[in-house]
């Protein structure tokens, strides 16, 4: 069962990246959003993380190892949203 | 990637040149400078083929497009394209040190500045290796509200900012590397931009390393590679994009400053269109600019075999 985070994340994401024929239930919350899984590119990184910041005010460090990480799957970015949008 | 790529030139001892140079251009003045520069042009025109054949590919490309008047002394023009660049690296180290050269800026460019600056809505400023950019930091100090972060690719022109910055005791403008532009880099230039800011990128040079993102374009009568990055962070920051030029004109400088579009409402299936149709658009700007100022052209690199 998802969060309602995580589903709103989903929405972000197909809003975002406008994944028109994808919907929230396509998007497996541990599965690789990159490469796999939804099999999306770098650029879309830094537009779901631009999208991210606009949203939640999220900010992320230069370290791009960790940026990596949190764009690992659903479930790292919305741990990351939820330990960060209230910091 | 062949060994002529702009950023593997290496400059061996060029840095330790570059600190003896400031030091005599800030302890002695500007007229033992001028004496010392001739010179040292020279011998590094002599000594240095591969920039000397870029150049000459250069102007052979752009001199039967010129608008104005054909050289008097043909054979002298590769020596006189790299005193212009002496000369721009004089003026750099003047606009340094607190002595910026005289600037001027026509009525209309200033007021779309003005607008720009005003608006709020910050932007990305495209420019290029052509004319002296670094005397537009004059500007930034004349304009407190003119927040400029500068993308950078290599670590060349970082090494000598850096040295300026020390020998002069001023700050030059926020650098950011772009070697890689990971999610938070995004996300900062974005926060710079919300804030008002101004973000400037080259697009004239494809950065070490990058593949696939890279585009032929005509320029100057031959296709030449272009990077897609700069248009691929416009597109992506979704803000005013303009263009950005620093080009001396006799004994000053004449800034340019046009708006060259906006990606706030580029849809993401129209950008692939939008890449092609404005970097051609870029390239045409740059150009016209050669044709103007062609001896200011300052990719001393194999420009149209870069990437063979």
């Amino acid at each position: 069962m998802a969060s309602p985070l995580e589903h709103e994340l989903k929405q972000l994401i197909i809003e975002t990246l406008e994944l028109e024929d994808t919907t929230p239930e396509d998007i497996d919350p541990d599965e690789p959003l990159f490469v796999e899984g939804l099999g999306l590119d770098s650029i879309d990184a830094l537009e779901l993380g631009l999208a991210l910041q606009k949203t939640y005010g999220i900010q992320l460090e230069a370290e791009s190892e960790e940026a990596r990480r949190h764009f690992a799957s659903l479930r790292s970015l919305a741990a990351l949203v939820e330990a960060r949008r209230n910091a | 990637m062949t060994a002529t790529h702009w950023a593997n030139i290496q400059e061996r001892g060029t840095l330790a040149g570059m600190r003896a140079m400031v030091w005599i251009r800030r302890h002695l003045g500007r007229l033992p400078f001028r004496l010392v520069l001739g010179p040292v042009v020279l011998y590094y025109y002599l000594s240095h083929p591969l920039p000397r054949r870029a150049s000459r590919e250069y102007l052979a490309r752009i001199w039967p497009r010129h608008a104005g008047h054909p050289p008097r002394h043909p054979r002298l023009l590769g020596l006189r394209h790299f005193m212009a660049f002496g000369q721009a690296l004089m003026d750099k180290v003047d606009a340094w040190s607190g002595l910026p050269p005289a600037v001027c800026i026509a009525p209309e460019d200033h007021a779309r500045l003005d607008t720009a600056i005003r608006g709020g809505r910050g932007g990305l400023i495209l420019v290029s290796h052509l004319g002296n950019l670094e005397i537009c930091s004059a500007l930034g100090q004349r304009r407190p509200d003119f927040h400029v972060t500068q993308l950078m690719h290599t670590r060349n022109s970082r090494k000598f900012n850096r040295l300026l910055a020390r020998s002069t005791g001023r700050q030059g403008p926020d650098i950011v590397e772009v070697s890689d532009i990971s999610p938070a880099t995004a996300m900062q230039l974005a926060a710079r931009i919300q804030a008002g800011g101004f973000v400037v990128i080259a697009a004239d040079r494809v950065p070490l390393g990058e593949r696939g993102r890279i585009r032929r374009l005509p320029f100057l009568g031959r296709p030449a590679p272009f990077p897609e990055g700069p248009f691929r962070l416009a597109a992506l920051l979704r803000c005013p994009v303009y263009t950005l030029s620093c080009l001396r004109e006799g004994s000053a400088y004449r800034i340019a400053f046009s708006a060259f579009d906006d990606t706030t409402r580029l849809g993401r299936k129209a950008r692939e269109a939008w890449y092609l149709e404005a970097m051609q658009r870029y390239v045409d700007w740059l150009a016209a600019q050669c044709r103007q100022h062609p001896l200011q052209w300052f990719n001393f690199f194999p420009f149209w075999h870069a990437h063979d």
